[in-house]
This record gives C-alpha cells, structure tokens and sequence, in this order.
C-alpha cells in the first residue's frame, strides 16, 4: 500500500457541485484532488458527449466549460476511479487502472449526487427497461436510442427532456405515460417562471414532443411490463381505472432521485428525512457542512434541487473550507452566492415537488412484484417478515436479503423503507435506513488485493490458545 | 399492577435468548429485554463458523455439544438457520505457522477435538479451490457454518412458541432488588422478576455494575466482509493457524470473510469505522488461501463487538454476592459454543446440575472486592 | 452532427458480433439489439443494463474475463464479453 498523499481538500465527485467546488478552492490557493468514476469530469448531468462540438447554451456548454477550466486549475485530477472507503480524518481510498490510491485532507467535500427512483411494477427488472436518467444518458453521452419505439414514462421534466431527445435522433416515441394531471403542471408554472431560461427549455421540449403528435397520457401509469426477454408491451392506465396495452421495445421510466448519501452515512454525519428533497440526507449548515467538522455536502447528494443550485453549494462550500483554512473570502460574494442560492430555490422545490410523495404509488405494489432487483426479493417476502413481528429496516434486511445484493441497496433502499413504514404504521423517521458500510461500491477483490507477498501481509497477533 | 415473572434476561442476543428460551421450557415465566432487536448485534452480524480450529482449548468441550446443538437447530430450535455441517481446514502457509499450527492442533485434540494434521496434497483432496504453498494444514471433519443473519428470526419463532415476553426497542437502564424481586427499570415500562440474567454482549460490566459488580470486559471489534455472489469456489470453512481468517462460501453463493481483525470503535458511542489497510490485509489472507476469490467484487464489510473477560474465557454463572442473579456472555467463539453455554446456565437456573461446569466470574472480581 | 461510426467486432459469448465503437459496452450491445445481458441469480429473470450509470450492477457481466458493469467499460475490438451472470 503506496503512502498517502495529503492535500487540503479532497473532493469526491466531477459534477456540477463537486467540480466547481474544487476549483473554488484551488483559485482560493488551496491544494485539492478531486475524485470521479467518470473518465471525464462532468457528472452526470454534464457527462461529457460523444461529440464534442455542441450548439452553445445548452448542459453539454456547461460540463465543456467545466473540463476546460478543471484542464487548465491545480486541480489534481483523479477520473476513473472507484472510491470504496472513507474513513475519519479523512482518508480516501480509491482503485483506478494505476492501482490503488490513498489520499488524505481534513476537508472532505462530497458531491456524489443522485441516483434514479423507480418504483416496482411488474416486469420492471425486463430488459429494455430502463431509467429517465439512463436514457439521457445514452441519448446525449452515447448519441444512442434507448429503442425503434420507446415508451417514456414516470414524472417530472426529464420525460419531455427524453421525449424530445428521441424525437430529436429520429425515434419514435409511443407515447409519454405521465403520472401528473394536465392541471399539475399549470399549477407548478408560476414558480417555474421564476427561471425563465429552464422553463424555455422544458417548454420547448414539451412543445416538440406534442408537435409531433406523440401522445401523452396526462394522469396515467405503467402498471406492467411484458416480454420474453426483452419487454414488447407495457400496460398502462388512467386514474379512473381504463387499461390499454402499448406495444414497444423500451420503456424509459422514472419516479425521481433519491440522494447519494453513503458517505455521509458511513461518517456518521447526523442525518434528516426531507421527502421534498428525495429522502434522507446530511443536516447541512449555511455552508453545507455536516455534523462532521470539515465534512460537506453539496449539489444532489444534500438534497435533489438541481444542476442550477449544485453549482452554487460546490462554490459556497469551497469558500467555507478555504476560510477554515484561514484564507479571506469576500462577503460580498457570499451573501451573492447565498441570494443565488435561495432564489434557486422557487424553482427548484417546484420540480422537486413533482418528484416527491410517492407513498400511495409504493403501496400499491402488488405481493408478487420484486422489490429488490439484486436479490429477487418481492413485496410478500418484506411483509412475511413484518409479519413475524420484526420492525428493524436492518432486520428486514438479514432475513429477506432484500438489499443485499451489489447495488448495496440503492436501487430498493427507499421503497423498502417506505413500505415498511407503511407495514408498521410509522413514519420513515422512525423506521430510518439502512446502515451505511463500506465499499461504497463494489470493487474486485483481485484489484483491492493488487500483488503483495504473503509475508508482507500485516497479520495481528493470535487470539490466546 | 405488572406482572412478576419468574425470570428476566436483559439482552436478546444467542445467551439471552438461549437462556430464555430454555428457562420458559422449564416451566418458567419469562420476559426478554432488549435494547435493539433480536440477534441484531454480534450475535447476528458475526461470520457464522461453527468450528472448533478457532476455539479455545478449554472450551472445546462444549463446542463439540454446542456444534451439535446447531447441526440439529431444526430439531430444537425450530429453525436450521441454514447450518451447513462440513470439513473444516487450518492452513499453514509459512514454518512459523507450521509449527503453531501443530502445537495448537495437538492441544486442542488432547481436548477432544476431531482435528488431524494433513499435507498440502490432502488437504487440496478437503478442498481443491486452495491455492498454492500450502505447508501444512489441521482437518477437521466437525466443522461448518451458519447464517448468522438469520438467528434472529430463528429464535424469534422459538420463543415466542414457548411463551417468552419479548420486549424489543426497550432498554434496560437500571436494577433495584426490591423485596426479594428484581425492578428492571427500562426506557418503556419498569419490569419485575424474581430472577435476572444479565446477557447483554460487550454492555454487561456496565450492566453488572448496576448490582454493584465490577467486571472489566474488554471489547473486540471485529471486521467482517462479504463478496457478492460467484461461482462455486470452495466447499470448506478455511481458517489460518494463527486464527486470523474465517471464510465460506454459503449456499447462494457469497463468501464471507472473517478472522477477528480489529476495526476502530466503542461501545459507549455504538459506532465502528472499518480501517481499509486492515480490511485488504484479511482480503489478502482470504484470496491467497482461495484465489478464485479474486474473481469476485467485495460487496460489504461490517464489524460485531465481541465480549473478552480478562483471561478470554467466557462468563457463565451466577453473579457473586447478588442471589438469583446471573451472568451470560463472553464466550470465546461465542456462536460456536454460546447455546450449549446458555443451556447449562439455564439448567442452573431451573434447579438442575448442569452436565457440564459453568464459568462462574468470582475469578474476575477485583481481589480487594473479592476480600469484602 | 459528427456520427462517423467506427465499428468494430467484439465476441459475445463466443460469437462474433458488430458495434459502434464509441460509448459504453451496454449501449453498444443495445444498439445491436442486444438487451438481455445475464439471469438474475435467484428467480432466474432476465436482466438487462437499467441505471447506465453504474448504480444498478444490473449489467455487470464478465468482460474480458473479469466482472465488469458493461455501462462503465468502452468497447474495443476483439474484446470478449460473457452473458449469463452468476450461474
């Protein structure tokens, strides 16, 4: 195990958030590492495009910025690597195609942000479908379809960002399946306008998307997905119960983000449950530290409020670093960075709203629909175990094996919680999550182990006789 | 008014319950206290061998009742647990090793334990996923391993099945010996009984210090890993002479790693921080004696805290100075042999001779408080 | 916009097949019509890349010979790719 290196600040995540905190803080003179999965910085939302001229004013504008100015910062970039543990003090470790890392620094920074929310139906673990996130993922990252006709479906603006995206590559949409009311998104218009610019763009995606005669189901869900090994046709229905069948080759489907909060968890930071803001995160102060000293939180990680504030909670968060640091930071900037922040907000908690509430959607799970994907664990096995008296989130896990599984959890954590709150009768402050334990993915024991001789391995003292 | 019943055990871990358990067979009343839920600290996060390599000589005894006991948890506990009865092996993979492997092994044969010393080529016959520079190896055919995760849930059923009161999510805070009865006093309703057994793992020298008893219990944190599911690798539970690696492969698949490698924590704050230099050094040990292991991602690590008296033998019997109380715990290898160990105690506590000695703790007890 | 396709031959379980080069070996397989990546370990249901963004392990299937998650590798020629999943 190489030595590890010590730098100011360690910032783990390439986003919007992370990003700009790293080089908040390098131009504030501090040494910073920033760490990403990602070969390219970016994130998610700015993940870099398969090509790189793109038309101004648009996300891909943004995540070139980005890169370009990390290229040319004293930012140390780390990219393509997988941190697996973070420990007090804090210390980082990570595996990349050099190897392992260690890495150390009294400030953390994590922007880790989020990861997509489906709620089970049947036939959601057919291949073929997929997250909204993973469409856009392949839309602009790969400049791929997800499908030749493609069902898009859940809530929220990234439906018309996929809708539109499809449209745009020349596929097909079957239809747009929106859980909303027509009158839902009327209603959330006032404080979307506050954003004048985002609205444009959702406006104009909606617009294209209807222009071209796809239909969109306002007030209707999937409740199944069919095929042999690759789904053919879904079933949707309205509120008042009308069933239809709609033949396709990929469903796009999202309900929301749900928070990355493992390294706060794994630090102990002190956590609260914001349904509004995608479940459990950090308690945050005015500079987005944690209860931690020197551990922070920032863009969708603390919280699911966007590109537009994550930003903004890297840069503020930096600052508050270099300041404990004992570098000068205006006040001026900060109180602008603050006002940016809180009128961020309307718009924000605007789509966060579309996003949230979704406990009458986890009730109707039906018994035999699985819950956990990794594991094949379906709603009658989490109720069979309440059932038997047990009430603790982690017992539920011992016993049913439900996030278990490699995803350690992510992609069931939030509905498993909510159905056991359901279950129980409590509230998910009372029923809490899971655990957070390391690796914080999984990583091959071949490359945790590297090449090492037996000697060298530091075995403790035997137990007594 | 509450009920008396004839015996409360705080702590609902494999002594407690055990106890419990046993006791309300007896034709006890019998209420279970416990902080969390059943089974949910070291006695259900632990790696589940079920071995006699890594149990301590004086112990080997009741490992060998306890091993049977969990071969047959069917039978009377209701539950398998999913208890997997296979050979055991303890490599030597250096001439230290060898040599504390064999003088280890003898000791614990001369106690009883089924344990032969084989070479490299036998041992590969035990098991051919070993890799190589295997010098020497203990084999040992009562041997296996358990799903520990599902112990709670196991006596979960049983004791509720024989009537036991179980109070989880309440803490016991306090004892008074009221009129020949003890007051539990809890975070929910005070409970009352003529009996006590204090069973609460790493939280029993402050809990005996609540009858005015002081025991020092050191506390062990102990590391624990887990891959994700693979291919059949291995059909053993391996260890390593020197006790620090415990690994099997479970029916579906995953392998848990173990040994005792000593994460950061305390009980007082209840949290653990698993160090990643130790944890790649028990994930080095693991992969060198299986390297098929190597194929595999790591999909989790934890830590139980496990209770050691100050000599590591376990503390089993009555509490000095305090009639009708008892102390269950600090059992060395304490899945291995913690249900044989509480039987007895319950034995004990319903009047009979137990087969077997207890561990009474007046051993433990400060020679000046001893004197008093 | 620039869409030069550079395509190359992989081998999916032992057979030859044509992809796009650029992007992910999930994208690539789905874009040659291939969903379906590996049986889950339990009930045995087909499973195909789901998150794309390395949450979901869904698509991680043996790649070159090691467990990888098909959305966070690129595709090079001649690489071997295994479906199937835990057997």
């Amino acid at each position: 195990m190489t030595f590890p290196q010590r730098f100011d600040l360690i910032v783990l995540g390439a986003g919007p958030a992370g990003g700009r905190a790293a080089l908040t803080a390098a131009a504030a003179g501090l040494t910073v590492i920033l760490i990403d999965e990602q070969s390219a910085a970016g994130g998610q939302v700015w993940r870099k495009p398969r090509a790189e001229r793109v038309p101004a004013r648009t996300d891909g504008q943004h995540g070139e910025g980005l890169r370009a100015a990390l290229d040319a910062s004293d930012v140390t970039l780390a990219l393509g690597r997988r941190v697996w543990s973070v420990t007090e003090g804090f210390r980082v470790d990570s595996l990349g195609p050099e190897g392992s890392m260690s890495c150390v620094a009294d400030h953390l920074i994590v922007a880790t942000g989020a990861h997509e929310r489906v709620i089970p139906f049947p036939g959601w673990t057919m291949p073929g479908v997929m997250g909204l996130a993973a469409a856009t993922i392949l839309l602009k990252s790969e400049s791929r379809l997800p499908g030749k006709r493609v069902v898009v479906a859940g809530r929220g603006p990234l439906m018309a960002q996929v809708a539109a995206g499809i449209l745009a590559k020349g596929g097909r949409v079957v239809a747009v399946v929106d859980q909303m009311r027509l009158t839902g998104w009327l209603g959330a218009l006032p404080a979307l306008a506050t954003q004048p610019r985002l609205l444009a763009q959702g406006g104009g995606w909606m617009g294209r998307v209807l222009a071209s005669r796809t239909p969109w189901l306002f007030n209707h869900r999937v409740v199944e997905a069919r095929g042999a090994d690759r789904v053919s046709e879904i079933v949707v229905t309205s509120a008042s119960g009308d069933r239809r069948a709609l033949s396709c080759d990929a469903l796009v489907i999202g309900d929301g983000l749900v928070p990355g909060t493992e390294v706060p968890r794994l630090l102990s930071a002190r956590m609260w449950f914001d349904r509004l803001h995608g479940g459990w995160i950090p308690e945050l102060t005015a500079d987005f530290e944690t209860s931690v000293p020197g551990l922070f939180c920032v863009g969708d990680g603390a919280g699911i409020r966007g590109a537009l504030q994550a930003g903004t909670s890297g840069e503020l968060a930096a600052l508050a670093v270099a300041r404990q640091l004992g570098r000068k930071t205006e006040p001026a900037r900060l109180a602008r960075l603050r006002r940016a922040f809180a009128r961020a907000s309307c718009f924000s908690d605007a789509v966060a709203a579309m996003l949230s509430g979704q406990t009458a959607d986890v009730a109707r799970i039906g018994p035999d629909t699985i819950v956990c994907r990794c594991e094949d664990v379906s709603r009658s096995e989490i109720d069979a175990a309440m059932a038997e008296g047990i009430r603790d989130i982690n017992q539920i896990k011992h016993v049913t094996r439900c996030g278990m599984g490699p995803c350690q959890g992510r992609m069931c954590g939030d509905t498993v919680q909510e159905l056991v709150a359901l279950g129980s009768r409590r509230s998910r402050e009372e029923v809490g999550a899971w655990t957070g334990r390391p690796p914080l993915r999984p990583v091959p024991l071949g490359d945790l182990v590297g090449s090492f001789d037996y000697g060298d391995i530091p075995v403790p003292e035997p137990a007594p006789l | 008014m509450s009920a008396r019943y004839d015996l409360c055990v705080v702590g609902g871990g494999i002594h407690g319950c055990t106890v419990a358990l046993f006791a309300a067979r007896g034709g006890m009343t019998v209420v279970l206290v416990e902080r969390g839920s059943l089974c949910r600290e070291a006695s259900g996060v632990n790696a589940g061998t079920l071995t006699m390599q890594m149990t301590r000589v004086a112990l080997i005894p009741y490992a060998l009742e306890a091993h049977a006991m969990w071969a047959s948890a069917a039978t009377w506990l209701g539950h398998d647990v999913g208890v997997v009865v296979c050979d055991g092996l303890s490599l030597a993979f250096t001439q230290a090793e060898a040599e504390l492997l064999s003088y280890r092994a003898g000791k614990r044969r001369e106690a009883g334990a089924p344990i032969d010393l084989v070479d490299a080529k036998a041992a590969r016959l035990v098991e051919p996923g070993l890799g190589p520079g295997v010098m020497l190896a203990g084999h040992c055919k009562i041997d296996g391993f358990a799903n520990a995760y599902l112990t709670g849930l196991a006596y979960r059923r049983a004791l509720i099945e024989a009537g036991v009161t179980i109070l989880e999510e309440t803490a016991a805070t306090a004892v008074q010996r009221v009129q020949g009865c003890f007051e539990v006093d809890t975070t929910g309703a005070p409970v009352k009984a003529a009996r006590l057994v204090i069973a609460g793992g790493v939280w029993i020298e402050s809990m005996l210090g609540w009858l005015g008893v002081t025991v020092p219990i050191k506390v062990l944190v102990n590391q624990l890993a887990v891959t994700e599911r693979q291919r059949p690798v291995m059909r053993t539970v391996i260890g390593i002479a020197s006790g620090l690696l415990s690994l099997k492969q479970y029916p579906h698949g995953t392998t848990v790693i173990g040994g005792g490698w000593q994460a950061r924590g305390d009980r007082e704050r209840g949290g653990y921080e698993l160090l990643p230099d130790r944890l790649v050094g028990n994930v080095r040990l693991a992969c060198h004696a299986i390297p098929a292991l190597k194929e595999a991602r790591l999909a989790r690590a934890w830590a139980g805290l496990e209770a050691e008296t100050r000599d590591a033998l376990p503390a089993v019997g009555p509490v000095p100075g305090v009639p009708d109380a008892y102390v269950c715990g600090s059992v060395h290898s304490g899945y291995t042999s913690g249900p044989y160990l509480a039987r007895l105690l319950a034995e004990r506590i319903l009047g009979r001779e137990p087969a077997m000695p207890l561990f009474p703790i007046d051993r433990l007890l400060d020679p000046f408080e001893r004197a008093a | 916009m620039q869409e030069t396709d550079t395509s190359i031959e992989l081998v999916l379980d032992g057979q030859p097949i044509r992809v796009s080069a650029h992007g992910s070996v999930a994208g690539a397989l789905l874009e040659a019509g291939v969903a379906w990546l590996r049986s889950s370990p339990r009930a045995h249901g087909p499973r195909g890349a789901f998150c794309f963004m390395g949450v979901c392990q869904e698509c991680a299937i043996v790649i070159d010979g090691r467990r990888q998650q098909a959305c966070l590798v690129t595709p090079r020629a001649g690489m071997t790719i295994e479906r199937g999943g835990v057997r």
